[in-house]
């Protein structure tokens, strides 16, 4: 009797350790306009083309106050149950895997082009970036701080939450002062908007972005037409409506629609689903995973290969694995 | 000479109509429980917000305990309008958080209630000069207030009021 109840406890325990989302990484990365004002950048040759680009390793070296600003705001998120992925914890693990990519080589001697965004983010896998931004300003005797802060959803690129604005000039305070005063005065804010951010997510489902595109051999492309249940209808047709029947409330936008590429944004996953009798959390590669089983199903029988392009983007290129 | 006499009489009872109707409404709004008169002072210390917050009374005493309950009713169904330096902070319920959860907030809200633990007073003594009216029926009085907003954020949490920001995650 007692195992049984053990066994029962364990299996409620799991069962509601299982029923929670995914919970989104967020991370604090300076802006541009921060570090190329501060001269916290690097050249890069890409394609030919000299760019600047922003150096977060210079930045975190270099900069007391960024660093002061990020552990405050660390400080608060921890509190409401976010602690933070750290930017320069992050960077030293980049190091690493730098050295790794410098040794990977093409066959014709190529190497591997990312820019240092796409570096962070592939490493971070940050679902939520906090893009900071400040300003120590004078006026007369006095010091004032502008703060601009944005809350960036790396699934979409969509800002989700934002704080900016001006503090109270004052002679006396420093500088690190006014900048913690800044960030208490704007994170209730900001955390007031990625609440709503969140409701509205597990109200309306994650936002994230598909492609569809075929192997140049793949002998079918996105205007077969194939007989499903009695509807003769073109392939894209019947993927966008299995994408109506398993989007919440059927929300997606179809933005490019040819032959061989269809791509859909603004696509609402659910943040749930069912697995065995337990609710598991979603994610873009487990989504696009049952559409490829829908087309391998008859009277498609197409075989896909799913590509996982960042945290809200996965390709389903159909024709082969 | 009569018809002066007439034109002043529907003069006086005009205004004593219009004085009435103002007064009826002045009336309405002291009594909404939507009435939140409230300034923000600046930006407080690590979870805490400064109030100026304007309450009314039969006496001055009274002004002050009506006060301190609208202040902490302001930042919960209110929120905090941004001025001297601080930005603006969204309330911690909807407007109609009181209808929601009324049990929760009669219980919360009832004299001596819990509400006193999340507020304090940075004024001393009697509120004097333009912060403290008297009135016809009483005393509207100003006094600054500061208010330990995590902490009532983490208490109506805790009882389930609000959602915790990682909820459901």
């Amino acid at each position: 009797m007692k195992k049984f109840l053990l066994t029962l406890f364990l299996s409620v325990i799991s069962m509601l350790l299982f029923a929670q989302a995914k919970k989104p990484v967020i991370m604090i990365v300076p802006s541009d306009v921060f570090c190329v004002s501060h001269g916290y950048t690097m050249n890069v040759n890409a394609n030919g083309k000299d760019q600047v680009l922003p150096d977060y390793k210079k930045c975190m070296q270099s900069s007391d106050e960024m660093r002061m600003v990020i552990t405050k705001m660390g400080v608060i998120m921890a509190d409401r149950g976010f602690p933070l992925k750290d930017l320069e914890q992050t960077l030293k693990s980049i190091d690493t895997q730098s050295a790794e990519l410098a040794m990977l080589t093409s066959k014709g001697g190529a190497a591997v082009a990312e820019t240092p965004i796409d570096v962070l983010k592939r490493t971070a896998k940050a679902d939520i970036i906090m893009d900071i931004d400040f300003n120590v300003k004078r006026q007369g005797p006095s010091n004032y701080i502008t703060f601009n802060l944005r809350g960036l959803d790396a699934y979409t690129n969509k800002q989700v939450a934002a704080a900016a604005g001006t503090g109270k000039p004052s002679s006396a305070a420093n500088v690190d002062l006014l900048l913690e005063e800044a960030v208490l005065s704007h994170m209730d804010a900001f955390n007031g908007q990625l609440q709503n951010f969140f409701n509205d997510m597990f109200t309306n489902g994650r936002e994230v972005a598909l492609v569809i595109r075929v192997w140049d051999n793949a002998g079918v492309d996105l205007e077969q037409e194939f007989d499903v249940n009695g509807t003769n209808d073109q392939l894209d047709f019947h993927i966008e409506n299995w994408l109506t029947a398993n989007t919440v409330n059927g929300r997606f936008s179809t933005i490019d629609a040819t032959a061989t590429m269809l791509r859909f944004e603004q696509v609402r996953i659910p943040m749930m689903f069912n697995l065995n009798g337990r609710e598991v959390a979603m994610d873009t590669r487990r989504y696009i995973s049952n559409l490829s089983r829908y087309l391998a199903g008859p009277p498609f029988n197409i075989q896909c290969k799913i590509y996982q392009r960042g945290l809200g983007e996965a390709w389903l290129i159909i024709g082969e694995k | 000479m009569k018809k002066s006499a007439l034109t002043i009489i529907v003069l006086l009872l005009t205004l004593v109509i219009l004085v009435g109707q103002t007064r009826k409404e002045r009336k309405a709004m002291y009594d909404s429980q939507y009435n939140y008169e409230l300034a923000c002072l600046g930006v407080g210390n690590d979870g805490t917000k400064l109030l100026k917050v304007w309450g009314y009374g039969k006496k001055v005493d009274n002004a002050i305990y009506d006060a301190k309950r609208t202040s902490v009713a302001a930042v919960i169904f209110r929120g905090i309008p941004a001025g001297n330096g601080a930005a603006p902070t969204p309330s911690l319920l909807p407007v109609d958080g009181y209808e929601q959860h009324m049990d929760f907030f009669d219980e919360f809200f009832k004299d001596g209630g819990m509400y006193l633990s999340f507020v304090n007073l940075t004024t001393d003594g009697t509120p004097g000069g333009s912060d403290n009216i008297k009135m016809s029926h009483g005393y509207k009085v100003a006094v600054s207030a500061s208010i330990n907003f995590n902490e009532l954020r983490k208490y109506l949490q805790d009882k389930g009021i609000i959602k915790r920001l990682d909820a459901g995650f």
